[in-house]
């Protein structure tokens, strides 16, 4: 069982991969003919009908006959430089312009010298004698130079290494007739590197500015270096042998190896994986040459990078074409896809400008690989901005599906806190609609139901007017009550002085109002309806107590705020100069009902009640709660 | 004991109320106490008692059968600005009370208030006093700290604006609120007591809206409104 599961993934897998892979790699083997093809149509023709072959060379004391292009015996000739000598023939009659010599291609450096004077001296242009780059040379002939007839032309071949040195075909002819050539190799062979080169230079200043804002992705930094150092290997000129500072042109010799290592390193990280320990081993034939070239004097340095500089680079450019594949099959981008061409590219170039070192295949000696290079970066240019684009249309992406989800969030939490709102409001309604009942059954409903008895007995009218009175009173104050007094209760007691005021003033009852500070009472923002109605109930039932059964003249109303060290408390006193309660023969009964009337009202307000009544008068004392109770406890 | 006026004349009050009995109350109380007392049950019949001269003070009901009261006030201020106009409340609530002060009433009768009180109250308001009552005084101090604290939604009830009234006005309607005197009050605010009945005339004249085109000029004033 578990063998068939782990297996069944592995072979659609495989299938996968080797779909992928297949139309990669026909594509590849495509522009591997392509790019053959391309160097062979882009190789500069030369002015066939002034080639100088035949020339005689003198080499290590012997002088022998070869036939141009040749490639010396020595690597290293600087002491005694070969010389090659040959002749041409000049017309005067012919001569409608200047001539000149034209050096296609030629290593290290070359001095042509015309009937014995100096006419060309590539080691003073110092670009001119890398043996990587394929400079072309031409230099007039001055005419006074120039006999009619035969003239003798010497070419000097300075070698340095690391390579044999090279003599192309050498051109003498008119000027006009050699001038179209040299351009043509001037364009593909100097100044298309230097645009490269410039490019590069930008590449390496944007990947810099990349690094440095994003140090968590090293991948940006490796790739900077790589292309500071390619910028610097193109634009430092080296200078020429035996000049003093040769140990420059060695350290720019690990330029090469040190830049391709750095650029596998950049593929492997760009493509997601990390870097492998052992992969430090890739930098060692690059730091192996630097040092070599620091200590030892040429020709060291130049053999040295011949033997382990350039293998490391067509090792780095067979890794690259392995990471770009294996990205390509994982990933399937456009990023590894062009940078896989373009290392195929490269690839073709170099295995051709081997088989040229080697001599394997003769051709003139036109390398190739540094100017393909230049594919690659454009390549990886390309690659970097498409991820970048890619990256901000994720980053989009992600910014608007975040903006959608934050907004259907809200607007679930906006229903869902609607809805809690709406039951909330419910259920206020409903406890309101409760009190309310309570309240209105509690006063204007029996009140009413006593109008309704006593109209119903014919009793007299003062009797139904005072029930009416009371009933309208107590709908004032429940209508009263409602209202929103933010916590203040002396508000709800403002209200109640000119009611009381207005049912004392028939009875010639004066209303004495004493509050002790102008604030009063304590604010209280748990204070709610039903704790005022219940409060202004008690006032309410103490003052007409005084009205009714103490026969009083004068009553008291003291509002005061206390404060026994645990924060301040409200106390409401009233007191009348009647004749107090058990005095009060008839309605005993009812007086009693009254007091445990308030007394309960007292208690579901968290309220003290005390009551203290004698024949000098009665004293109520209600000390009201520092926290009113939320929930109405004691009701039912 | 007959009140009169300043030229000596009978005060004369009109009495709009269509409720027949509480308008014999009143009028009983009102005659009683030395009135000239005209009383009409609808819009209309105020509307014709108007035509036979200006009475001195205008009691008026809100609800009546052919109209609202406050038509009848808002009429009465501009036709004749000197008459004091009362509203006739059965409960003496914000929402009918306020809106009436908004057009140029300066305060209320209960409809159950005691003759001796319905007599006082209107020669207090003819001598210049305008009563106040705890609970509109409550209602119009709230409001003040409404507009404060969250001018994004209205509050309930009948629109008033309270932005004209001076910090003093609003701390003498909170000691009303609160139910102290008006002698209290004037002490609490080192005020003489003669002059609290003089700010609540203020206080009433500020909370009028007299015209639709005042009402914007003080809403752009006051920067309520960005022309």
């Amino acid at each position: 069982m578990s063998e068939i599961a782990a297996k069944a993934p592995t072979r659609p897998r495989r299938r996968l991969i080797v779909s992928r892979l297949v139309p990669y790699l026909l594509l590849q083997a495509l522009i591997v003919i392509a790019t053959i093809l391309g160097l062979r149509l882009l190789q500069p023709s030369d002015p066939d009908d002034f080639a100088l072959s035949g020339f005689s060379l003198r080499e290590d004391g012997a002088t022998r006959a070869v036939t141009l292009p040749h490639f010396t015996s020595s690597r290293y000739s600087l002491a005694d430089p070969p010389l090659y000598t040959g002749a041409f023939t000049y017309r005067r009659s012919d001569a409608a312009s200047g001539w000149s010599v034209f050096l296609p291609r030629f290593s290290n450096a070359a001095e042509v010298a015309v009937n014995g004077v100096v006419v060309l001296d590539s080691r003073r242009d110092f670009n001119a004698n890398r043996p990587d780059r394929n400079t072309p040379e031409i230099a007039l002939i001055p005419a006074s130079l120039l006999r009619d007839g035969s003239n003798e032309i010497t070419v000097r071949l300075f070698v340095w290494g690391p390579l044999k040195g090279f003599l192309d075909t050498v051109y003498v002819g008119p000027d006009a007739a050699l001038r179209p050539s040299y351009e043509t190799r001037t364009l593909l062979f100097v100044t298309l590197p230097v645009v490269f080169s410039a490019w590069q230079s930008i590449l390496a200043v944007i990947l810099a500015i990349m690094w440095l804002m994003r140090r968590r992705e090293p991948v940006y930094g490796v790739l900077a270096a790589a292309m500071v150092l390619g910028v610097v290997q193109a634009f430092v000129p080296p200078p020429v042998p035996p000049a003093a500072t040769s140990r420059l042109a060695a350290v720019l010799l690990a330029s090469a190896p040190t830049e391709s290592a750095l650029i596998v390193m950049f593929a492997v990280l760009f493509f997601g994986w990390r870097w492998p320990r052992y992969g430090a081993l890739l930098f060692a034939p690059g730091l192996i040459v630097f040092v070599v070239g620091l200590i030892a004097g040429p020709p060291l340095p130049r053999i040295l990078f011949l033997v382990l500089g350039i293998p490391t680079v067509g090792i780095c450019l067979f890794l690259m074409a392995g990471v770009t594949a294996a990205a390509l099959v994982r990933r399937q981008d456009a990023a590894s896809f062009t940078i896989g061409c373009a290392v195929t590219i490269v690839l073709t170039c170099w295995v051709h400008d081997m088989l040229s070192v080697f001599e394997i295949v003769t051709n003139e000696r036109t390398f190739v690989s540094r100017l393909s290079y230049s594919a690659m970066l454009v390549a990886i240019g390309a690659g970097l901005t498409w991820r970048f684009a890619r990256a901000l249309n994720q980053v989009d992406g992600f910014a608007s599906q975040l903006v959608t989800r934050v907004r259907e969030a809200e607007e679930r939490l906006k229903a869902s806190f609607a809805r809690e709102e709406e039951r909330a409001r419910a259920a206020a309604l409903a406890n309101e609609r409760t009190r309310l009942m309570r309240d209105l059954h509690d006063g204007l409903g029996g009140q009413l139901v006593s109008i309704v008895a006593l109209s119903e007995r014919g009793h007299e009218g003062a009797t139904i007017t005072d029930a009416a009175r009371a009933a309208l009173k107590d709908l004032r104050l429940v209508i009263d009550s409602m209202d929103d007094i933010g916590g203040d209760l002396m508000l709800a007691l403002g209200s109640w002085r000119e009611r009381a005021a207005m049912q004392l003033r028939p009875h010639d009852i004066a209303l004495d109002w004493r509050v002790a500070t102008p604030q009063g009472l304590p604010l209280h923002p748990e204070l709610r309806p039903w704790h005022v109605i219940q409060i202004v109930r008690i006032l309410d039932e103490v003052v007409t107590n005084a009205v009714k059964h103490a026969r009083a003249h004068n009553i008291a109303v003291a509002i005061e705020t206390l404060d026994g060290g645990e924060g301040p408390y409200g106390v409401i006193s009233i007191a009348d100069d009647g004749k107090g309660f058990a005095l009060a023969g008839e309605g005993t009964s009812q007086t009693a009902r009254g007091l445990r009337n308030m007394r309960s009202r007292a208690a579901r307000c968290g309220a003290a009640f005390e009551l203290n009544s004698g024949s000098s008068g009665t004293r109520v004392r209600l000390q009201l709660p520092q926290v009113f109770p939320d929930s109405d406890a004691a009701a039912g | 004991m007959g009140e009169q006026g300043e030229t000596g004349e009978a005060i004369t009050i009109l009495l709009v109320e269509d409720d027949a009995p509480t308008c014999w109350r009143l009028q009983d109380a009102l005659v009683k106490a030395g009135y000239e007392v005209r009383s009409a049950g609808t819009l209309g019949e105020a509307r014709q008692a108007l035509n036979g001269g200006a009475p001195r003070v205008l009691l008026t009901d809100l609800r009546l059968p052919d109209g609202h009261g406050i038509e009848l006030i808002r009429e009465m201020r501009q036709l004749c600005p000197d008459t004091e106009i009362m509203v006739i409340s059965a409960l003496g609530d914000e929402e009918s009370v306020i809106s009436a002060i908004t057009v140029g009433a300066t305060g209320y009768l209960l409809k159950d208030a005691f003759p001796t009180d319905i007599a006082t109250t209107v020669r207090d308001l003819v001598a210049g006093h305008s009563p106040i009552s705890a609970s509109i005084a409550r209602f119009i101090v709230r409001r003040t700290q409404g507009t404060a604290q969250n001018s994004a939604e209205p509050p309930p009830g009948p629109v008033l604006n309270t932005a004209k009234l001076t910090p003093r006005e609003i701390d003498i309607l909170w000691g009303i609120a609160k139910g102290f005197s008006y002698a209290e009050i004037a002490s609490h605010l080192g005020l003489s007591r003669q002059t609290v009945p003089g700010h609540i005339k203020n206080i009433y004249r500020k909370l009028e809206v007299h015209t639709r085109g005042e009402a914007v000029f003080e809403a752009v004033q006051q920067g309520l409104i960005k022309l």
